[in-house]
């Protein structure tokens, strides 16, 4: 549980052996919770921030009509909610997509450490704009990027994410979500989503099979999708 | 709920559905393909001037439930060299 915490601050690149310490030692339980249920839900007052272990889960939103947005997704070693340390009422909800093992850590522990530990706090920080970059590159997508290459592009972006907390290999990984929970994430309808992934397979940029994502040529995927990794920020700023 | 396939064309490439989705009712399945035209045509045009895109409903027995098409027909109205 604290491994996954501290290599997530760790990307940062600021934590010290003390800080380490500090994280190893704070009191936290870890909740296994079924998949598709919700975390916290909009207009909660959470007490909790949540840090995915394992599993995939989403912050969404429902619009008046029933239509769910999904507007950010958390791997294992990531965050949901950083901010309710913060903010008086959640503005949206979060919810697992598959069973999920997630770490609750208390509203009053983040301002411990905030206040306490700058390094730290510097990691947390990192972390919230690292789910900005994310976020805006998604709004790009949603504007800008043809249905093929939105779905593209979130494959090569899963593809880092998930390789940077050792669950995808150098050109896949397993992908639990229904045509339906791609196309929620990606402002598309389920029936073009299944053409397009259909279109991708046969040009032989994608292979899907048993819920598992193939990438043959990542080089090649990335082009196709013109992604460029920069948003991750996963190089560290040293001075 | 009953399994509904959707094969759907853009004049460019056909997609044959063997995977199909689970909906309440066929009128639910007219919705969802018809709700997918916008997001075929949005990848394609503008693209030349006459293009059309269908999808079309299947049920489990394999039988043709439904067609949704929306065709565009651009037209100019003054004179173009011809290309």
């Amino acid at each position: 549980m604290f491994d996954a915490l501290i290599r997530k601050l760790d990307m940062a690149g600021s934590l010290t052996e003390a800080d380490h310490q500090t994280v190893r030692h704070l009191s936290l339980r870890s909740r296994q919770i079924p998949a598709r249920q919700d975390l916290t839900c909009e207009g909660d007052r959470p007490e909790n921030v949540h840090l995915i272990l394992s599993g995939f889960a989403c912050r969404y939103k429902v619009l008046p009509r029933g239509k769910r947005n999904i507007t950010a997704l958390m791997v294992p070693g990531d965050f949901c909610d950083l901010h309710v340390a913060i903010l008086n009422e959640r503005d949206h909800s979060i919810a697992t997509m598959t069973p999920c093992m997630v770490v609750e850590i208390p509203r009053a522990t983040i301002r411990d450490l905030t206040e306490n530990h700058p390094r730290i706090a510097h990691a947390m920080w990192w972390a919230t704009l690292v789910d900005e970059a994310i976020l805006r590159e998604r709004l790009i997508s949603l504007a800008g990027r043809e249905a093929s290459r939105r779905i593209a592009h979130l494959f090569c972006e899963l593809l880092l994410r998930l390789q940077a907390v050792g669950l995808a290999r150098e050109d896949g990984y397993a992908i639990p979500f229904t045509q339906v929970d791609l196309a929620d994430m990606l402002g598309l309808t389920p029936v073009h989503v299944n053409r397009v992934l259909r279109d991708l397979r046969s040009t032989g940029l994608i292979v899907l099979a048993q819920r598992r994502l193939r990438i043959p040529d990542v080089t090649r995927l990335k082009a196709y999708c013109e992604f460029n990794p920069n948003y991750l920020h996963r190089v560290p700023r040293r001075n | 709920m009953s399994r509904y396939f959707f094969d759907t064309d853009d004049g460019d490439y056909r997609s044959q559905d063997d995977e199909g989705m689970e909906l309440p009712d066929a009128e639910a399945a007219r919705v969802a393909a018809v709700d997918a035209l916008p997001d075929m045509a949005r990848d394609k045009l503008p693209d030349g001037d006459r293009r059309t895109f269908s999808v079309q409903v299947r049920d489990e027995g394999g039988a043709v439930i439904y067609t949704a098409t929306l065709d565009l027909i651009g037209e100019w109205h003054i004179p173009r060299a011809a290309s």
